[in-house]
């Protein structure tokens, strides 16, 4: 069953590390947002890299000719997260999940669909939950990609994403 | 310890770096904004109760160390790691240089580690012929630069935008420009490059953890992520020390290390990487090979000073200590600058290259008050001062002034007599054309004891 204070906390962390979240009751919803998503960026230049490992990446409609295999060259990652951890409004990829976690670090736009059911209160409920056998690589991504290297002024967009939006289904 | 015995020269590097307004104005900006950022994130959580824990934890790792190493090395060895023991910093070149170039490489990205910064890691694989490329937007641009990173968490806050517009037009061919956003774009796309041509990565460590065998690399940009999963072959190098005991330990620290650092609850990526890639994964360095690096450590830990071990690199010290703020870090010319980089270098390097740094603060204290593992730095400097004493690196003057100070208040008589001659010797010394003779400061009109009467 889905905590909705669990979910709230999850969604106005996720404000506070400048990403946008969106929540959608089903898969009708979710495919609309995704598709009103991507097409705010900028239309004709499109190409989105979908893993299509899980169901609900493989349910996601995008017409084949937007596609691409090669996430180095992709201008958006659409993709389904392991987790989330509602304390820092952070997202988890897992590499047991079979695809590439930096998939989701080369495109400029980071679009990523995370399961109510899957979202953990703090790191602690998220690393019991995994038990002693973890997977090679757990990323946790929080935000956009920032640096304030220069004059200490806040720049997004350094080596990852630009921009993140994360629906809530 | 190193080769280089004379002494850090930190008089003249501060008088340089105060006479430098441009250096003086980048510092109160970025200084002031981390204190500010870091104010606003501690007040939000139970801080003393957090850092008591904290340092207790850091403690148990410093009582158990050899026990701890050995069981991060059983762990990180079992999920197909292959963990090299260092005793020292040319030990740990060598262990990088002989894998890299076992392997054929020629291209290398780094992700930020001050530990190897304090190998010099860089220098010895120019020298083979291997180009290791830093992928932090910072370190980049020392690095372009020549130089060395001034603070252990913002490498390149001496530099002005303007600075960095005119080396990114020189070293790279770009239109100049001074927009942050802009010169971001551009380290991007020449580090992309870098990145996917890259044979292997070399990265530090923010943590390892005992239990798991996992190391935790924290950043903001994703230059960690990439390092450690575009190629196919990764070298970690972190000292010993990192070691943490438990993962839910490191869910505790997550909260601590960036709160402490930049402010933030927690950085943008936070990547845990425990050992190499398992049939089914597609993510995850092929080859996974972890230098574990003693470089003095274990001499630490045996020592009154193991507190200092404590140290998990946040940078709290440096922002609020009233000498960095004003000198930055080049002045201290050592890895680690600011209050813990005083007491590290010192005993890495020795009290003979190193004394001058003991000078290098006013032992206010803000440095104990802000640190999140509660490292005694006050304690630790002040033990050290002392140890300089016993050691006689202290001048001649010094000694004598502070004999002579030390006779005078020990007696009424001459503490009075040497009151009023102070008042005589002032008035004939501010004649004397000649600083700092001419610069010391005024008596009071009236003394204190009188005025308290």
């Amino acid at each position: 069953m889905t905590d909705v204070s669990l979910l709230e906390r999850f969604i106005e962390n996720v404000g506070k590390v400048s990403a946008e979240a969106f929540r959608a009751s089903g898969a009708d919803e979710l495919n609309s947002l995704v598709w009103r998503i991507v097409g705010e960026d900028a239309a004709g230049k499109v190409s989105v890299y979908c893993p299509r490992v899980t169901e609900k990446e493989k349910a996601v409609n995008i017409p084949p000719a937007l596609l691409t295999d090669n996430y180095v060259s992709a201008s958006v990652c659409v993709e389904e997260a392991f987790a989330a951890v509602a304390e820092t409004g952070s997202l988890i990829w897992s590499s047991r999940s079979g695809k590439p976690v930096q998939g989701g670090l080369l495109p400029a736009h980071h679009l990523a669909i995370v399961s109510a059911e899957h979202i953990y209160e703090s790191f602690e409920d998220l690393f019991a939950a995994l038990g002693p056998n973890l997977p090679t690589n757990i990323t946790v991504e929080s935000g956009p990609s920032r640096t304030a290297d220069i004059e200490l002024t806040l720049t997004v967009g350094v080596h990852g994403p630009e921009r993140l939006t994360i629906i809530v289904v | 310890m190193s080769r280089d015995t004379a002494p850090i020269p930190f008089r003249e590097n501060s008088a340089r770096a105060l006479n430098d307004a441009a250096l003086r104005h980048a510092l109160v900006v970025a200084t002031d904004a981390f204190v500010r950022l870091r104010t606003a994130a501690v007040t939000s959580i139970p801080f003393e109760d957090w850092r008591a824990r904290a340092s207790d934890i850091r403690m148990e790792v410093l009582e158990g160390l050899p026990q701890y190493v050995e069981r991060f090395t059983e762990a990180a060895t079992k999920v197909g790691a292959q963990v090299h023991y260092a005793v020292d910093a040319s030990a740990a070149r060598e262990v990088v240089a002989s894998i890299l170039t076992g392997h054929g490489v020629r291209k290398v990205v780094k992700a930020k580690s001050m530990v190897t910064e304090e190998i010099h890691l860089n220098h010895h694989l120019e020298g083979l012929g291997i180009e290791a490329v830093e992928t932090d937007l910072g370190e980049y641009i020392v690095q372009l630069a020549g130089e060395t990173p001034s603070h252990i968490l913002a490498p390149a806050i001496h530099r002005s935008r303007k600075d960095v517009g005119k080396l990114f037009a020189e070293k790279l061919g770009v239109p100049y420009s001074e927009d942050p956003a802009v010169l971001t774009k551009v380290a991007r796309k020449a580090l992309r490059e870098k990145f996917l041509a890259a044979e292997a990565g070399i990265s530090g460590a923010n943590f390892a953890v005992a239990e798991t065998g996992s190391i935790a690399i924290f950043t903001n940009e994703g230059n960690g992520r990439m390092v450690t999963t575009l190629p196919r072959l990764h070298v970690a190098v972190f000292t010993i020390e990192k070691i943490l005991p438990r993962l839910a330990d490191l869910a505790f620290f997550a909260r601590m290390l960036p709160r402490s650092a930049s402010g933030q609850p927690l950085s943008s990526y936070l990547s845990i990487i425990t050992g190499t890639r398992k049939p089914g994964e597609a993510t995850g360095a092929e080859e996974l090979h972890i230098v574990l690096l003693d470089n003095g450590r274990t001499r630490i830990r045996d020592s009154e000073f193991r507190e200092i071990l404590k140290c998990i690199r946040c940078s709290a010290c440096l922002n609020v200590c009233p000498v960095f703020r004003k000198v930055g870090g080049h002045a201290y010319a050592s890895t680690y600058p600011g209050p813990m980089g005083i007491v590290l270098t010192t005993l890495l390097d020795g009290m003979e290259r190193a004394h001058p740094l003991l000078d290098a603060t006013t032992l206010c204290g803000a440095c104990s008050e802000v640190c999140p593992v509660k490292v005694p730095l006050v304690n630790l400097i002040r033990a050290l001062r002392e140890r300089k004493v016993e050691m006689g690196f202290t001048s001649g003057a010094e000694k004598h002034a502070m004999t002579a100070f030390g006779a005078a208040v020990g007696s009424p008589f001459l503490f009075r007599t040497g009151q009023a001659m102070w008042r005589v010797l002032w008035g004939l010394a501010r004649h004397v054309d000649r600083p700092p003779l001419n610069r010391l400061p005024r008596p009071a009109a009236d003394t204190f004891r009188r005025r308290l009467r």
